[in-house]
């Protein structure tokens, strides 16, 4: 039947509604500083054919649930749970990521309850066992150092929870009260939605609704096929990145391939290339589903497409951009086809990065129109003693700048976890014993371009006691590319006093570097890569950027070759010098410059090398 | 005796106002046009015309309390390219960094674009000077960084400047001594220090707000003395006539003292209403309800919980995040005005983009070329063919054609693409009153809804029916309420300090010499209001949070010396609170430490309130005339009831049209409205109380 366009938009709004009180609830009613301060947690409403239907983020799948207990099995008031890896079909892509998941049922004409729909959330929590706590290892070697793992189970049995299930989970966490704390928030509000969704149907029909459901779908499909790929010329296109280090083996390139093809109106996407599985935690299990998981995750890289910054935010990723793609994977044994039970708690580097493949792949097909490339997550942290004695530990994720857009400047320090915060200052110092001395924008850290980078964090850490260090990144080598002439920005480091007697650069791996009292930490986060030629940048643009203490003087000359001279508050820029200056740096280019600008640090890892061979149109 | 208020709310189209005597307890209500190009214009208009009604003079008028949030959201546009910044060395860029957090989905930070800082980066200026979280000196002022900064705004024509130095909640020393040197060095500049426009803590929120409130200063207090001086003219003897301003916390202000705090009466517009709709509510019998003020462009909505409207601190100004207390409303663009109109997709679409006033729905003929909301309900008959009793006639064909074409577009006829505007009005509507009520565990289904605003009662027969609430309160004179709530405010300042103390450890002394310092203040704030020392009033509060934790509860902290029992008191208030709020709490943990990070003190002035009115008595509520109307099952012919005529106990069962000046209550089949004793329309569901 053909769906009513006044009830599609009705049932649009509520399926929004739902999952942003879902959302709410879970929110509210956590405990995790994750899921409360760090928004580490979705939700996400599926149909009774596992079509995910809502598209503000990605979620997890309900078909590894659905795998092991088939729908008409289930009853009303049961919940499920899963965890596991390697058994969630691709859709979970570490432990401590627990994942709920709440049948929908309404009674068909007989008066029997049917399952006509699934609420499913997980949220990040703050340990689920394994080797260290927070259960993420960064030097684990297998799946059984990184915590507990539970494969689909029925939690909840009509309405009664299965506490065997229950104390077997609590007992393997560090952290037991807010694990159980943290579970039943999920599967009250699960529950809750699946009520409002049984509302939804009784209300208007489950025929009707249904109808909705495809109509929602494929006005996705419809939409992306519109406004998407009809920008993509058809063809084949080759583009690779890396990951630097996997936290067991010393760095080097762990690869990541896209060979992208654009035939009538799909795309195929096919990771053949893509380097083997790490020994560490890099791996991440993509081959399962036909891709479902990846499929979605990738998608709203594509929405960089759309006309304008205003129509690429109101686009939705719901299951209607499956049909688009297709994912072609490499045999068993890679960082995307790891075999159990090869450790993940470290993925999101690599399908971080597989964001950044495919918008590298992209501009090679639409003549650069894509955005260059960001970096924006990692940990950093120090622990020790406070001046009480009491141990401590801050962790907190320090994003980085965004890349150049061919209509706009990257942004400085932005994170890609929608509503994710850093801490002020005045909340650290209250709470822990240091100070911090500077909360700044890292000078010239932008990738340079006609439309620069976003600047990365510079961040001075004076320890008032003896502590340690720790931190997780990746992109300290090599840097966040540039595009279209724009060039890389640059990568992350942490230096221990700085200028001073024991300064000294720390690994974007370490697990506990000791530093003294008094000692300031410096912490440079990465710049996004620049986009299109730096030279063609207004050099009016280039002396705002000085004057705003985002760009030096010395980096004005050498990046973008506008001479700047005058004092330092009102500094002016020497046209005659500009010109000049520009023309030369022009004329010492061989016209052969790859498509894409890796940094420096590609050099000390590809063996010499300063670009790749995919890195040319 | 001067014995006449007025409270005038201004808006965007219209001007609201409401004038009670005190001496008789009359109440009287009109609307006059806004003069957005001078609103003193527009509001000097209202209190003439209000006079006129009420038979009476200038010298009659004892006081005149203001809202608004049009006029002092235009004084903020435009106004901070001229705006400078001072902070602590090291943060020349926190408003560059901000949270680092990107709004919405995820991927979006890929083609998000930051909206401009509130001042560019290269009029911030840094200072050294170091304090600690506790308000010790770390490293001194340097008065040699103060000057250069005030000469550098000096030289370059910088006149306003917002200073925020870190941990200056603890210790506002070092800020007001920049403030001596920008007296000293630029005495043309207009300053605003965040220890006084805000002392709590998180530097980057605190920077904002302080920037906001030192951008629209010379502005309000420039708005505010014209209207002063205008008023002056009602009188014979050119004597000030008594003028507050409202605030978005939900007090007022006299407006000398509206200078020393210009951010609090931002925004001010929406909390009258929720404020005026607790007051109408509370007399009903109804101490928790939700609000809903449907207007031209947008519709606002709240929770009032045991009379109090919900407040929060997570607001902004526009785009800027403003941390001053004020009543938590969430406005989706969802009112009359709102067009219907395609998506590239095809599906039918309702706002948010507005026609408001100008151009107009189609049926105002004034330039307006999209169908909207109001358009609909007027083709399915369910607002009357003109507006305001008949001051404004309503172009029905133009309405019906505009609608009709969309409705071609879609496959449907001109009634039920009309109904299905109004459908999904209500459910955008209905999806923003479940968030305000799930953000605070509510249940929806527990609330009657209060609904006012010139358009806020039209689909609250549907918001009933989707939402499945209790029942539906539509005040008389609905499209005048938040002017009346403005008549029913006390003069409200609200005063804090960030101490954070394990409770363990909290010196109950200093705690207690905090509050004494807090109320002191807002003592010496209600004194130059002319509040007598026995009429002050003081209410004492306290945001914890569990050690760790990175937001607070807000409880209450009784009166009397801060001992350590008291302290335990307050401990186990915010226990309880954490359980309502959240579901749980560590009462019983002793691992989880409580702690205390806000002291907070609100001075109130009590002002008196109009009486309650009384409806008289009714005869039976009979038709004033029937006309065709569409209540989505077809046309039928349908009674029309005029408001002014129905009496208290009279009953109006739908299908049934109620209108009055200004609003008009389309009762669909199947719920019934009742007069109440007070003159309310009380909407239920037939066979629900």
């Amino acid at each position: 039947m053909s769906a009513d366009p006044i009830l599609v938009e009705i049932v649009e709004g509520y399926l929004t509604s739902v999952e942003k009180e879902v959302e709410t609830a879970i929110g509210r009613t956590s405990r995790s500083p994750m899921i409360r301060d760090a928004h580490d947690y979705r939700a996400g409403i599926h149909d009774r054919r596992l079509r995910k239907l809502t598209g503000r983020s990605y979620s997890a799948l309900v078909d590894p649930v659905v795998r092991d207990y088939p729908i008409e099995t289930m009853r009303p008031g049961d919940v499920f749970f899963h965890n596991d890896v390697y058994l969630s079909e691709g859709g979970i892509g570490h432990l401590p990521d627990l994942c709920v998941t709440a049948p929908v049922f309404v009674e068909n004409t007989a008066g029997e309850p049917e399952v006509v729909a699934f609420v499913q959330a997980f949220g990040h929590h703050d340990d689920i066992g394994g080797t260290v706590p927070g259960s993420m290892p960064s030097h684990a070697t297998s799946v059984f150092e990184e915590g507990l793992m539970v494969p689909p189970i029925r939690l909840w049995d009509q309405g009664v929870p299965n506490e065997a299930a229950l104390k077997i989970m609590i007992r393997n966490s560090r952290m037991p009260e807010s694990l159980a704390a943290d579970l039943d928030a999920e599967c009250a509000a699960c529950l809750m939605g699946a009520r409002r969704l049984a509302e939804l149907f009784q209300r208007y029909g489950r025929a009707d609704v249904e109808a909705c459901f495809d109509a929602i779908l494929d006005k996705t499909t419809q939409t992306f096929r519109r406004e998407i790929l009809a920008k993509i010329p058809a063809g084949t296109y080759v583009w690779e990145d890396y990951a630097e280090h996997d936290g067991v083996d010393p760095p080097r390139l762990h690869t990541q391939r896209i060979t992208l093809t654009k035939q009538d109106d799909r795309l195929v996407i096919d990771f053949a290339g893509t380097g083997p599985q790490a020994k560490g935690p890099i791996n991440h299990c993509g081959d399962y589903a036909d891709g479902a998981f990846l499929k979605k995750w990738l998608a709203p890289i594509l929405r960089n497409l759309a006309d304008s910054p205003e129509r690429m935010a109101e686009l939705e990723v719901n299951e209607g951009v499956v049909p688009l793609i297709e994912l072609r994977f490499p045999p068993p044994g890679t960082l995307l086809t790891p075999v159990f039970p090869a450790p993940t708690n470290a993925r999101t580097f690599v399908i971080l990065r597989l964001l950044g493949v495919l918008a590298g792949v992209l501009a090679k097909a639409v003549d650069g129109r894509m955005p260059a490339d960001q970096e924006t997550i990692r940990y950093t942290g120090v622990y020790g003693d406070d001046a009480e004695g009491r141990p401590y530990l801050m962790r907190e994720v320090l994003g980085g700048g965004s890349g150049g857009r061919y209509y706009a400047d990257g942004e400085d320090t932005i994170h890609v976890v929608p509503d994710s915060r850093n801490l002020p200052t005045e909340f650290s110092e209250s709470r822990f014993p240091f100070v911090v001395e500077k909360l700044g924008l890292a000078l010239d850290s932008g990738g340079p371009g006609r439309y620069r980078g976003g600047l990365g964090y510079e961040k001075h850490v004076r320890m008032l006691r003896d502590a340690h260090f720790m931190s997780i990144a990746d992109r300290s080598i090599l840097s966040c590319w540039g595009v279209r002439g724009g060039r890389a920005g640059r990568p992350f480091s942490v230096t221990i006093d700085p200028g001073g007697p024991r300064e000294r650069e720390v690994d974007a791996l370490a697990d506990g570097e000791p530093v003294r009292a008094g000692e300031v930490i410096r912490i440079r986060t990465t710049g996004g890569g620049g986009w299109g030629d730096p030279l063609d940048r207004p050099a009016g643009e280039v002396l705002r950027d000085v004057r705003w203490r985002k760009v030096s003087v010395d980096g004005a000359r050498a990046d973008y070759g506008v001479v700047v001279s005058g004092p330092a508050d009102d500094p002016v820029v020497d046209e005659a010098a500009t010109r000049g200056l520009r023309a030369t740096l022009l004329a010492e280019r061989t016209g052969d410059e790859p498509f894409f600008d890796r940094g420096p640090g590609y050099a000390r890892l590809s063996g010499g090398a300063t670009s790749a061979a995919v890195d040319r149109l | 005796m001067p014995l006449i208020r007025i409270g005038i709310d201004t808006g965007g189209t219209f001007t609201d106002v409401v004038a009670v005597d005190e001496e008789t307890g009359r109440q009287a209500s009109t609307k006059t046009p806004s003069t957005p190009g001078d609103p003193a214009e527009g509001f000097m208009a209202g209190v003439h015309k209000i006079l006129r009604l009420l038979g009476a003079a200038g010298d009659d008028v004892g006081a005149v309390v203001h809202g608004t949030t049009v006029a002092t959201n235009r004084l903020l546009e435009g106004k901070v390219g001229h705006l400078g910044f001072v902070t602590t060395e090291g943060y020349a860029h926190v408003l560059e960094i901000a949270r680092q957090s990107v709004p919405d989905g995820y991927g979006n930070s890929y083609f998000w674009v930051k909206p401009p800082r509130i001042v560019p980066a290269d009029l911030v200026r840094t200072v050294g000077g170091r304090l600690a979280h506790d308000g010790s000196e770390l490293r001194p002022f340097s008065e040699d960084d103060a000057v250069a900064a005030a000469r550098f705004f000096r030289d370059r024509g910088i006149t306003t400047v917002g200073v925020c130095f870190l941990h200056s909640y603890a210790n506002p020393e070092h800020e007001l001594r920049m403030r001596d040197v920008l007296a000293r060095e630029h005495p043309d500049a207009v300053v605003s220090i965040s220890a006084e426009v805000l002392r709590e803590y998180r530097e980057y929120e605190r920077s904002v707000t302080t920037l906001v409130d030192a951008a629209v200063k010379p502005s309000i207090a420039r708005y505010v003395g014209t209207i002063a001086s205008r008023l002056a003219t009602l009188r014979d003897d050119g004597d000030a006539v008594p003028f507050y301003v409202m605030k978005s916390n939900g007090g007022v202000l006299s407006a000398d003292e509206v200078v020393r705090q210009p951010i609090s009466t931002v925004l001010s517009g929406p909390a009258a209403g929720a404020l005026g709709a607790a007051v109408v509510a509370e007399a009903a019998g109804f101490g928790s309800v939700l609000t809903l003020d449907g207007g031209g462009t947008s519709t606002d909505v709240a929770v009032v919980v045991d009379g109090h409207p919900a407040l929060t601190t997570e607001g902004s100004v526009g785009a800027f995040p403003s941390k001053i207390p004020m009543i938590d409303v969430v406005t989706v663009g969802a009112g009359g005005g709102s067009v219907a109109w395609l998506s590239p997709e095809g599906t039918l679409k309702v706002g948010p983009r507005s026609a408001g006033a100008d151009p107009g729905p189609l049926c105002y003929g004034t330039g307006g070329t999209e169908p909207t909301v109001t358009d609909a309900h007027l083709l399915l008959g369910r607002i009357p063919p003109h507006l305001l009793g008949g001051e404004i006639p309503l172009d029905i064909d133009a309405a019906r054609s505009g609608v009709a074409a969309l409705a071609a577009e879609l496959g449907l006829t001109p009634e039920r693409c009309a109904a299905g505007i109004l459908e999904i009005s209500t459910w955008n509507q209905a999806n923003a009153l479940r968030q305000v009520t799930v953000t605070r565990g509510l249940d929806v289904r527990d609330f009657h809804l209060v609904s006012f605003g010139g358009s806020g009662s039209l689909l609250a027969c549907r918001l009933a029916d989707v939402l499945g609430l209790a029942g539906v309160l539509v005040p008389p004179d609905p499209g005048n309420l938040s002017a009346y709530g403005l008549l029913t405010v006390d003069v409200r300042n609200d005063y804090v300090r960030t101490a954070v103390a394990r409770h363990a450890v909290l010196d109950p002394d200093a705690a207690g010499k905090t509050f004494d310092d807090l109320r002191a203040e807002a003592s010496a704030a209600l004194e130059r209001e002319g509040f007598a020392a026995g009429e002050r009033r003081y209410l004492r509060t306290a945001d914890l949070r569990y050690f760790g934790q990175a937001s607070e509860v807000r409880v209450e902290v009784p009166d009397g010396p801060v001992t350590t029992a008291l302290a335990d008191a307050v401990a186990a208030a915010f226990h309880a609170a954490h359980r309502r709020l959240y579901g749980y709490d560590f009462a019983g943990d002793a691992r989880q430490e409580v702690e205390w990070v806000n002291l907070r003190v609100t001075g109130v002035g009590p002002i008196a309130r109009p009486a309650p009115r009384f409806a008289p008595r009714g005869t039976g509520a009979v038709p004033r005339t029937s006309r065709p109307v569409d209540f989505g099952d077809g046309w039928a012919d349908t009674p029309i009831y005029d408001r002014a005529a129905l009496g208290a106990g009279d009953i109006v069962a739908g299908p049934a049209v109620v209108e009055e000046f200004g609003s008009t209550v389309p009762v669909h089949p199947g719920f019934r409205a009742v007069v109440d004793a007070h003159g309310n329309l009380l909407i239920t569901r037939e066979g629900h109380q």
